[in-house]
């Protein structure tokens, strides 16, 4: 079985009187190890199908697995025990917590999840050492650049060791060789961590780094100029 | 999973990152819970000098024709030595009976040398009223002797003039003679505090009265207070009628009860208002950090676990508020004196008015921060995570 499978997923909104349906039965299959990242147009989905995939939005039908669980059957609370658990966000615009130190941002995710306090200090500082900030755990956000902000993000995400890290525009806010270095760094989490990722970008260059691209086009996921579909009509 | 709270120091930070703004709430807070502590302090300061007034092994004898008014009291000069002869069960040590003669009037007392005149409470007393009243103690000075008066250290406040005034040595002038201060006496909270006391032969002279306006009878128990009442229901001919001190002040606190019950009233306006300061500065606190908290749902914290933690800023913040309204209460506002038409008593901040003052603060946290960040919680985590 796939590490993540998006079956016929349908997604809506309501604008004024029109209603836009930027997903409109996609499918998606993602293995372990994957680096994939997702382009589309402005509005067509990409960020919504991300958000679903990370359990921050609900589908209006259709189903996504993550794992064994079928994450559109969860309620809130166990959808946000799942998420502590299961997923990594990097967020556009590093989004960390002003209040608290690098290292103490990285910590946050695993204050979720029953470990020791020795065993969180080990993984924090793995996580800060993979992203090459140890000397600025006690640094906070305002201290900081905006690449180490993000790298910070990516510790954030990946300390836990996620089943899933999904990131949203990551290099969206970063000048050339700041991206050049937090693509990198992406690269680097899923060739020597082994990670999943799901990454949504603009930028076909940043698209480029990643192990499998898609499109999604009005509506549809496409991969290789060629439209997903369901592992039924696959396998036949 | 059990629900994982946010880490303590994190909810303690933010109300150190817009300074300025949680200082500005910590004093009006502060402020708030500080007239909340004043109400509770003037209402118990009420309270507990009416209470601390009445004696429950103590009988007050006085004119069936006056009420429950003594000042208008007029008995027989000859009741004390009727009542110590009569009744048993009236408390005696070394010979000498508990029984007190008193004259009680309100009048006009001049003090000091550019002669400011306030409206002051006289009781003409013998060197029995101490054996009766037994918190009264003599802080300076002495017993009064002839053409001398003991004040006590609530009269300033009642006469409205400076404390320095009515200090052992200094004169003042009533019924139209001068009296000279012999001492000041405290009666633990007790009215008598705000009261002028003169030796009784010397007042009825000034007056040109033989009678008095009441006697306070000492009992061995509360039970013989009844020996008191069938000595007055038996001499009819003397017009008297009985009654505990305990039960008189009761009575008399019933009259203060519309004060007490507005007091509360202005208890629950001044939190109420305080809760609106409070909603308001959570409003604009959680407004400013909606995406932050929407960050920390997506990494997985649960909206309750998140609401607790801005509960718990809201909190923090009006605790500090209580500390600093108490310690100010504490420093400038317990014991001040204030005037009512008893005489005066001393505000009273008190472990009640503290509980209450705390007891405020907490719902002014709690209610302040609830409405703001449930409103946080409910925006979808896709919409509030892209907010600027």
């Amino acid at each position: 079985m796939s590490l993540v499978e998006v079956v016929d997923v349908s997604k809506e909104f309501k604008s004024g009187e029109e209603t836009i349906r930027p997903l409109d039965g996609v499918h998606l299959t993602i293995e372990e190890g994957d680096f994939v990242s997702l382009m589309g147009a402005s509005g067509s989905g990409k960020s919504t199908l991300l958000n679903l995939v990370a359990g921050i939005d609900e589908v209006n039908s259709g189903h996504i697995f993550v794992g064994d669980t079928d994450i559109t059957e969860l309620n809130r609370g166990k959808l946000a025990d799942w998420r502590a658990a299961n997923i990594g966000y990097v967020f556009q615009t590093h989004n960390l917590i002003p209040v608290l130190t690098a290292y103490e941002n990285v910590e946050l995710p695993l204050l979720l999840l029953p470990m020791t306090a020795s065993e969180r200090a080990k993984r924090v500082e793995i996580a800060m050492a993979a992203v090459d900030l140890t000397n600025r755990a006690g640094h906070y956000p305002r201290q900081m650049s905006g690449g180490q902000e993000q790298r910070v993000g990516i510790a954030r995400a990946i300390v836990a060791n996620p089943t899933v890290v999904v990131a949203d525009e990551p290099t969206g806010s970063l000048d050339d060789d700041t991206t050049e270095q937090i693509l990198s760094l992406l690269q680097r989490v899923n060739r020597e961590l082994g990670m999943t990722l799901l990454m949504v970008t603009h930028d076909a260059d940043a698209a480029q780094r990643a192990t499998r691209q898609l499109r999604l086009e009005r509506g549809q996921l496409v991969e290789n100029g060629k439209p997903i579909l369901p592992r039924a009509l696959r396998t036949a | 999973m059990a629900m994982k709270l946010l880490p303590w120091d994190y909810g303690v930070r933010n109300l150190f990152r817009r300074p300025s703004r949680s200082a500005l709430t910590l004093g009006g807070l502060s402020i708030v819970v500080l007239l909340v502590l004043v109400v509770v302090a003037f209402i118990r300061g009420l309270e507990a000098s009416l209470a601390a007034t009445g004696q429950p092994n103590v009988v007050l004898v006085y004119a069936l024709s006056s009420g429950a008014d003594i000042e208008n009291s007029a008995i027989p000069g000859r009741t004390p030595s009727l009542l110590a002869a009569s009744v048993a069960g009236v408390r005696q040590q070394h010979g000498v009976k508990y029984v007190s003669p008193e004259l009680y009037l309100g009048t006009r007392i001049t003090v000091g040398e550019n002669g400011s005149e306030g409206l002051g409470l006289v009781r003409g007393v013998t060197t029995s009223a101490p054996l009766v009243r037994q918190q009264v103690q003599i802080l300076e000075g002495n017993w009064p002797a002839a053409g001398e008066v003991l004040v006590g250290r609530l009269a300033h406040s009642k006469l409205g003039c400076e404390k320095e005034l009515l200090q052992p040595g200094q004169m003042i002038e009533f019924d139209g003679r001068q009296w000279k201060i012999s001492g000041v006496f405290a009666a633990g909270g007790a009215a008598f505090e705000s009261e002028v006391w003169a030796p009784l032969a010397d007042l009825q002279s000034a007056l040109k009265r033989q009678d008095l306006s009441l006697v306070a009878v000492g009992m061995d128990s509360s039970e013989a207070a009844a020996d008191v009442d069938l000595f007055c229901r038996e001499r009819i001919d003397l017009e008297l009628k009985s009654v505990s001190e305990t039960a008189y002040y009761a009575d008399l606190q019933k009259h203060y009860r519309p004060v007490r019950m507005l007091g509360w009233v202005v208890v629950c306006l001044v939190a109420g208002s305080g809760v609106f300061a409070g909603l308001n500065t959570m409003y604009g606190a959680v407004v400013g950090r909606i995406r932050e908290l929407a960050t920390l749902q997506a990494i997985g914290y649960r909206r309750r676990a998140i609401m607790l933690t801005l509960i718990q800023e809201a909190t923090l913040l009006a605790c500090g508020g209580a500390l600093v309204a108490c310690i100010l209460g504490l420093m400038f506002v317990n014991g001040a004196a204030v005037r009512f038409t008893m005489g005066a008593f001393m505000l009273r901040v008190d472990s009640v008015g503290i509980a209450i003052a705390c007891g405020t603060a907490v719902i002014l946290g709690v209610v302040g921060a609830i409405p703001p960040s449930a409103k946080a919680m409910r925006l979808p985590v896709v919409e509030a995570i892209k907010a600027i």
